[in-house]
């Protein structure tokens, strides 16, 4: 101790100023001979600094004895010079291709990328797209090893599809850990908690203004996740914002205009084949004709009902941002408006948003800050049935844009709309029970509103050089309503419904952090600290029933009837955590993570869970035989690996109690058994090796990494399915019961692969390979179904398959001799369906009549629904002021579970694709679609998932192809403008894919572990084209 | 410059912040419970909750999937009465035309809340009797007691309806359901077989037996006397447990308790004097609570039946319900015996949007506020005019009976003994009436089944003889994934 005492008094001593002082001055320029103006200049130790002037010059005075000056500036690698005798340095910095000096963003701190030894894959904020986007997180697809990020259709902020390694639970959330400049913060859908009333998406990642992110650090093993404890196992995303910079001033407006149109529609047919191929149902099914041409009045229609739902939507975005600062004050300020339409009529975006942050450091020891950000949000929308738990409401524009039958239209020939709800159906003689879409579009409502606030403060204390102690306390307050308002000139009734949700979190987090070296070769970095969370949801609302009269079309309107909703519930985490990072000689690193949670879901006695992780690194580069063998052309190699064990509490705040809720019964209220909990309740714990290595070639011109991961998720949280007979509240008692694992390897490469003078090609690949296997589930090890909106079956949790992997019923196309559907039970016996027959189900063999096949006895794994690899491909090519970017993304290896098919090819009034076409008959025994019978729900999948819409879900995307070019320099000095970029943009450009419906990564139920991968009755992707221009002042 | 000045400068600013910090520690924040449940651990606290919890009894028949008003749908549109419409799943399309799996959601839910409906009532009766000195009334508690065992009983009864072969199909042999007679807070006692169908309903008729012995005789004014069980409610539901099993002796026995020896006919002794209506509209009208409504559970703005799930939703064409299901223009509605005069055809509406017959029997839109019927008198003076007429053949009482509901809505149509050329003319007539007079009240599959006749079909949809897989529905898949003594019924 005594010794340590003596090492820190001499740090402590060599740091005190010495008195003589030299001036120095220059100029920076970059590779191009252009000035670099607002480039940091200081001598490292010593107060002060300076920086260059619009003409990149720079001044300084420095103390005699000083040996070095030090040149940092964004985007451009950080160079030191040895200072001689001369009293003029002039450095040309080099862009910043060497990403191994940046600072990584960790958990509670930063660390220099060379020293970290866990997995953390960074995105830097500026390389984020700008393209008509709700949230940052749509933006991360194929941007990161590892990191899996899809949209689930052309929902405006549907939140996307968002996996680091997979699926790492099966009931709780799979969704990462998301921290905004250290304030963990809510995720998830946050407009109408009922999911009977959640008909407008609104992710609450929408609050934060992509355009703000100055970085993502994305933690994916257990050691650099550790230290958020039971809240890591799907990993963390570390977001940090901008803030300004030393030097001069900086005006940035960035602003675009775009359009989205729906990509890949299917093709339908038109109103003279509706009519043909349903009268030939109806005729096999025994009946004269039911669906005329003129069904209207007597009137030839032909409506392409796409046309009257979908649309070219127009989305601009405005973004004015300050940034600037001095020695001792920073501060960045941004505003934004954006505004965007869906694809989807009636399906809107709009954003205000603006952010304040500042710092200032009082002496050379007390800092002070906040980061406050503020936005404004609307979503408006339509039952898309396109988010999750919807896909088979009848008010589902994606499926009424399917369904509607062709040979009726919105509107009669008076112009009045043809019907409400339900549409009307003329003369045809089958009655069409779903509504009128442009009806509803045009006379309905559905609104979300949300405001939030996220603000910080924190302070800092630097009591001596290298110990750090820091105190943040953050507030995330959101309020969230929701309305909507079914028209009674529909439904002849009448419905508004309105809701406030209110989820508000505090978090307090003090640390203390001390950085020291010992003879300069032990260096340390400790971290201890301590954090307390409290979040709060509440949430109220009523609808309002059987309009007065049509007049009325607001809450405050007159209604025959009410009914009210309300829902609190809190909870509270308290944890202590520490880290200690030591790097020997600067090549063996080690780091260990310790975290202690304590969370109020849990029963007394079950509170307390303790994360951990442990990794170690060694930087072989730095090695004395690096130099002589390889290190000519590996000028950078490290091998590195982890062990831990983190946690994932998201489980409902009371689900360890056993509770009787209350009702009414006539005019008397009652309680009644509502909730079997079970007191032994804890986390999932994950546990993650993490192996790799990362290398730079040629001087770092190319960088690569690799890694193999294992996770072993252990204690999953499962609702242990009870008998029915027991009669336990919804058949199923949480409990900590099966383990699931992922495996897989990692690769990534980035570097220069040309540079000329004028041109230049950087590239970067990402690509992931994968596998989870379900391991144990509950009691028995029995299957859990994943139900689409708790009605379709075509998922199945078992164990030795990956999660939620695709299920179905074996078919084998249509029986040449009848047009029967052939189905194949378990057994191997081949049976046919024939719709309406007495004995529907014979055998193919010899007709005998047989039993129906079912899912569970018959239903067969057919794929994981999770993809094997995915990954993806960027690439800048730079030719004097011109540059495009390519970026590609591709998955694949999983299955698609395609439900929308067998709705394209029902036998009920609904309008088929044209695939049904090629249908069976006595002219046509090669037919692919069964014999037509009018009604048959059963040939092609609509009442049991079939084999037949299983697909391949591979594909390789262009998702973004952008063409910029930066106006020259010279130009734009006469305006004072630092610069101008202009650009175009295409999103979602072309799809590769053998999929037959309209895109592979389309996911009806979001985020689900149970049940992902299916597309049922969903709206398609955008496809978006923008125009932009980023100007700096 | 002095070091250790300076040190302690900083330790004093350091101190200070500690300090600052200490107090903010909010580790009490850790103990949350739920504000809008409350704890099993005070469930059974004080003699409110205990009244309360009983009315959660009488409130779980309300489970959409039982008499909210799935059960009662289900088993009617198995018969031939209605046609579907629309042809939308989810909505008993497969219930309809006989399509049902074991996993599909008609399968297990109606399992589910019936199991839901039993384990409550266990757990109830298991709590009054450790609770005895909360209630502080040992009368109060038999009594409570009783309730449980008539709703439980109620319970066991309508899932046997669905899920097992009838009593008569080898007088109760086959397997019926699992018996569970427990309360199960959590998860102990997984595995259990099913006892045989005359298991299941000795126990119903003990359960009814010891409620008809505890009930009270009257509940005091006419609300509580349809929406609460009393001793006429127990006996009348035996007389159709007694049916259903073909226990016609029995059932006059049990009957005589409530039904007067002549017309008009009316439950004598101490308890609620139930009778006919003079006007069967008024028994399907506000209040809902006649003399007639023997047991109805209540429905009220606050507390109504939701869309999709109430009779009213799937029988009302729009606007005042979703018109899945219209009467079928073959069935009953085309019969000689029910008259274009017949009082009860106002339960049916020629709908002008497609000239369909609708039943509307709970006319009431949303909010479906139209009490749930579950046992009327009518259905008693049926009963026992059938067991008259199966025991006794043809028996002037049996016509009496049959005359008595008939008559009131169709006066003009009242039957002669000698308008009976044989018994088995009689039980034709009596059970057609029950078709026209229960229409819609949940009793026509268990008609069929419990004289193991067909089904008979409708539309496109074949009939249903009684020895096919689909005339009962499978054991849910959920109980048979999770309970491995269970046994799933032949065929499925």
């Amino acid at each position: 101790m005594k010794q340590l005492l003596c090492l820190l008094a001499l740090a402590w001593l060599s740091a005190l100023p010495a008195l003589a002082q030299r001036a120095i001055s220059g100029k920076v320029t970059n590779t191009d001979g252009e000035a670099l103006a607002g480039v940091t200049v200081i001598s490292p130790g010593q107060a002060g600094g300076t920086s260059t002037n619009e003409a990149g010059i720079y001044q300084i005075s420095v103390p005699g004895d000083a040996g070095v000056l030090r040149f940092t500036y964004t985007g451009y690698q950080t160079i030191e010079l040895a200072l001689g005798t001369s009293s003029e340095y002039n450095p040309v910095l080099q862009p910043n291709t060497n990403t191994l000096q940046e600072l990584v963003v960790v958990g509670y701190g930063t660390q220099q990328k060379r020293d970290i030894t866990g997995n953390i894959a960074t995105v830097n904020g500026d390389d984020l797209p700008d393209i008509p986007a709700q949230s940052f997180d749509q933006l991360l697809q194929g941007r990161a090893t590892g990191v899996n990020v899809s949209l689930p259709n052309g929902v405006l902020n549907n939140p996307p599809v968002f996996r680091i390694r997979g699926i790492n639970s099966i009931s709780l959330s799979s969704y990462p850990l998301i921290v905004i400049d250290g304030m963990p913060s809510f995720t998830g859908d946050i407009s109408s908690p009922l999911p009977a009333f959640n008909f407008t998406a609104h992710n609450v990642l929408s609050g934060l203004n992509p355009a703000d992110i100055e970085s993502i650090d994305i933690l994916k093993d257990a050691s650099a996740a550790a230290i958020y404890g039971s809240r890591a196992s799907s990993g963390v995303v570390l977001i940090t914002t901008k803030n300004g910079h030393e030097g001069s001033a900086r005006v940035n407006y960035d602003a675009w205009v775009g359009w989205s149109q729906p990509a890949r529609l299917p093709n339908m047919l038109n109103a003279q084949q509706y009519v043909k191929i349903k009268n030939e149902g109806a005729h096999n099914a025994g009946l004269p004709d039911q669906f005329f041409l003129d069904s209207i009045n007597g009137q030839l229609i032909d409506t392409r009902w796409f046309d009257h739902i979908y649309r070219t939507g127009f989305s601009h975005n405005q973004n004015l941002s300050f940034s600037g600062g001095g020695a001792r004050t920073k501060y960045y300020i941004s505003l934004e408006y954006t505004e965007q339409e869906g694809i989807i009529r009636k399906n809107n975006f709009e954003r205000l948003g603006g952010r304040f942050n500042l710092s200032h450091r009082f002496g050379e020891r007390f800092r002070v800050g906040t980061n406050m950000a503020y936005s404004n949000i609307e979503n408006q929308s339509t039952g898309t049935g396109s988010v999750p738990g919807q896909s088979f409401y009848w008010y589902g524009m994606g499926r009424l844009a399917m369904t509607s039958p062709p040979n009726v239209g919105p509107y009669l020939t008076n112009g009045d709309y043809n019907g409400g709800w339900p549409l009307g159906s003329g003369k045809n003689l089958q009655s069409f029970i779903y509504p009128n879409a442009v009806a509803l579009l045009d006379r309905d409502r559905f609104v979300n509103q949300a405001r939030q606030l996220q603000a910080s403060v924190f302070a800092e204390l630097e009591p001596w050089k290298g110990l750090l102690l820091k105190s943040q306390y953050s507030r995330m307050d959101i309020g969230s309503d929701d309305e909507f308002y079914n028209s009674p000139l529909n439904d002849d009734f009448g419905y508004i419904y309105k809701s406030l949700l209110k989820n508000r979190r505090w978090n307090w987090q003090n640390t203390a952090g001390y950085d020291f070296n010992i003879a300069n070769r032990h260096a340390f970095n400790v971290l201890a600290g301590n954090e307390q969370q409290y979040s709060e949801v509440n949430y109220f609302g009523a609808d309002r029933y059987g309009a007065a009269d049509p007049f009325f079309a607001t809450f405050g309107g007159n209604y025959l009837g009410n009914t009210v909703y309300g829902q609190d519930s809190r909870n509270f985490l308290y944890s202590w955590f520490g880290r200690v990072s030591y790097a020997f000689d600067q090549k063996y690193l080690l780091t260990a993570n310790l975290r202690q949670d304590e969370y109020s879901a849990f029963a007394p006695g079950h509170r307390t869970g303790t994360f951990w992780g442990i990794s170690g690194g060694w930087i072989l580069s730095e090695e004395a035989f690096w130099e002589g063998a390889v290190g000519e052309w590996v000028n950078y190699f490290k091998l590195r690996g982890s062990y831990g064990e983190v946690g994932n509490n998201s489980v409902g705040d009371y689900a360890a109690l056993s509770l009787f809720g209350s009702g009414i019964y006539g005019d008397n209220a009652t309680f009644y058994f509502s909730q079997a909990g079970n007191p032994n309740l804890s986390w999932e714990t994950s546990k993650k090796t993490d192996i790799g290595f990362q290398f730079g070639l040629l001087n770092d011109r190319l960088q690569g990494e690799y890694t193999w991961f294992k996770s072993l998720i252990d204690g999953l949280l499962l609702q242990a399915p009870q008998p029915p007979s027991l009669g336990i509240p919804n058949n199923a008692i949480a409990a900590n019961i099966g383990s699931m694992q992922n495996t897989g390897h990692e690769f990534g490469l980035s570097g220069v692969i040309l540079q000329k003078r004028m041109f230049s090609w950087r590239s970067t690949v990402n690509l992931t390979f994968m596998r989870n296997e379900v391991l144990e589930l509950s009691a028995g090890n029995e299957d859990i179904f994943g139900y689409t909106a708790d009605f379709e079956l075509a998922n199945i949790t078992r164990v030795g398959e990956s999660a939620g992997s695709i299920f179905a019923i074996p078919t084998q196309g249509v029986n040449p001799e009848n047009g029967r559907r052939i189905f194949v039970k378990a057994d191997g016996t081949l049976v046919q369906y024939q719709h309406l027959d007495d004995e529907p189900w014979t055998l193919v063999s010899n007709g005998l009549p047989t039993s129906a096949p079912s899912i569970l006895t018959d239903g067969r794994v057919y794929g994981p629904a999770l993809p094997k690899w995915f990954g993806g491909w960027n690439n800048v090519f730079q030719y004097g002021n011109l540059d495009l970017n390519l970026e590609f993304n591709f998955a694949g290896g999983n299955y698609v579970y395609n439900g929308s098919k067998a709705g394209l090819r029902d036998q009920r009034w609904w309008n088929n694709h044209t695939d049904v076409l090629d249908r069976w008959s006595e002219s046509n025994t090669s037919g692919s679609i069964p014999r037509l019978v009018y009604g048959d729900n059963v040939s092609n999948g609509s009442a049991l998932p079939i084999s037949e819409n299983v697909e391949k879900a591979d594909f390789l995307r262009l998702r973004n192809i952008m063409l910029g070019y930066q106006l020259p320099a010279a130009l734009l000095s006469r305006a004072h403008i630092t610069g101008l970029r202009i650009y175009v943009n295409v999103n979602n450009a072309w799809l590769l894919t053998s999929y037959s419906g309209t895109d592979p990564e389309v996911s009806t139920n979001g985020n689900s572990n149970q049940a992902p991968n299916v597309d049922r009755n969903t709206a398609p992707m955008a496809r978006s084209y923008t125009i932009g221009l980023n100007l700096n002042l | 410059m002095n070091t250790m000045l300076f040190f302690r400068k900083q330790m004093f600013i350091v101190s200070v912040l500690a300090l600052l910090l200490t107090p903010a520690c909010r580790r009490e924040l850790l103990d949350q419970a739920p504000d809008e449940q409350i704890s099993d651990a005070t469930a059974f606290d004080t003699p409110d909750r205990i009244e309360k919890l009983r009315f959660g009894l009488y409130d779980a028949l309300k489970a959409p999937s039982m008499y909210g008003s799935r059960f009662m749908v289900y088993s009617d549109i198995r018969g031939e009465e209605f046609l579907n419409e629309g042809m939308q799943t989810g909505n008993g399309l497969q219930v309809w035309n006989h399509s049902l799996d074991a996993f599909f959601p008609e399968v297990t839910e109606v399992w589910t809340a019936g199991y839901a409906i039993i384990n409550g009532c266990n757990i109830f009766i298991d709590g009054i009797q450790k609770n005895k000195a909360v209630l502080h009334n040992d009368q109060l508690a038999i009594q409570y007691e009783a309730e449980a065992k008539f709703i439980r009983g109620l319970t066991y009864y309508c899932l046997l309806t669905l899920y097992a072969r009838p009593y008569p199909d080898g007088n109760g042999a086959k397997p019926g359901l699992i018996l569970r007679l427990l309360p199960e807070p959590g998860s102990s006692n997984k595995n259990q077989s099913r006892t045989t169908v005359a298991a299941v309903y000795d126990q119903i008729l003990e359960d009814l037996d010891f409620a008809r012995d505890n009930l009270p005789l009257n509940r005091g004014n006419d609300y509580g006397n349809t929406t609460l069980a009393h001793r006429n409610t127990a006996i009348a539901l035996k007389t159709r447990v007694l049916l259903t099993m073909g226990r016609y002796q029995d059932l006059i026995t049990e009957a005589s308790t409530i039904v007067s020896a002549t017309a008009p006919f009316v439950a004598t002794g101490q308890g609620v004097p139930n009778a006919l209506q003079d006007d069967i509209l008024r028994v399907f009208s506000s209040p809902y609570t006649t003399l007639e409504n023997i047991f109805s559970l209540p429905n009220t703005a606050a507390d109504p039946l939701y869309l999709q799930r109430a009779a009213a939703s799937y029988y009302n064409p729009p606007p005042n319900g979703l018109g899945d299901y219209s009467l079928n223009p073959n069935g009953i509605l085309m019969d000689a015996a029910f008259a274009a005069t017949d009082d009860r055809r106002q339960f049916v509406f020629d709908n002008p949007e497609n000239n369909k017959p609708y039943l509307i029997k709970y006319p009431t839109g949303t909010p479906h506020t139209d009490y749930v019927p579950v046992i009327r008198y009518a259905e008693v003076l049926l009963n026992l005019s059938e067991a008259h007429a199966r025991t006794a053949g043809l028996s002037q009482r049996a016509v009496d009976l049959l005359n008595a509901v008939r008559g009131r809505s169709n006066p003009a149509g009242v039957y002669a003994l000698s308008d009976f050329a044989s018994a088995d003319a009689l039980i034709a007539a009596i059970l057609k009436e029950r078709r026209i007079e229960l229409m819609g009240e949940g009793f026509r599959s268990n008609d069929c089944t419990r004289l193991l006749l067909p089904i008979p079909g409708k539309g496109n949809i074949a009939t249903i003889q009684p020895n096919d897989t689909r005339y009962i529905w499978p054991i849910p898949s959920n109980e048979l994934d999770t309970n491995d003594f269970c046994e799933q019924n032949p065929g499925y």
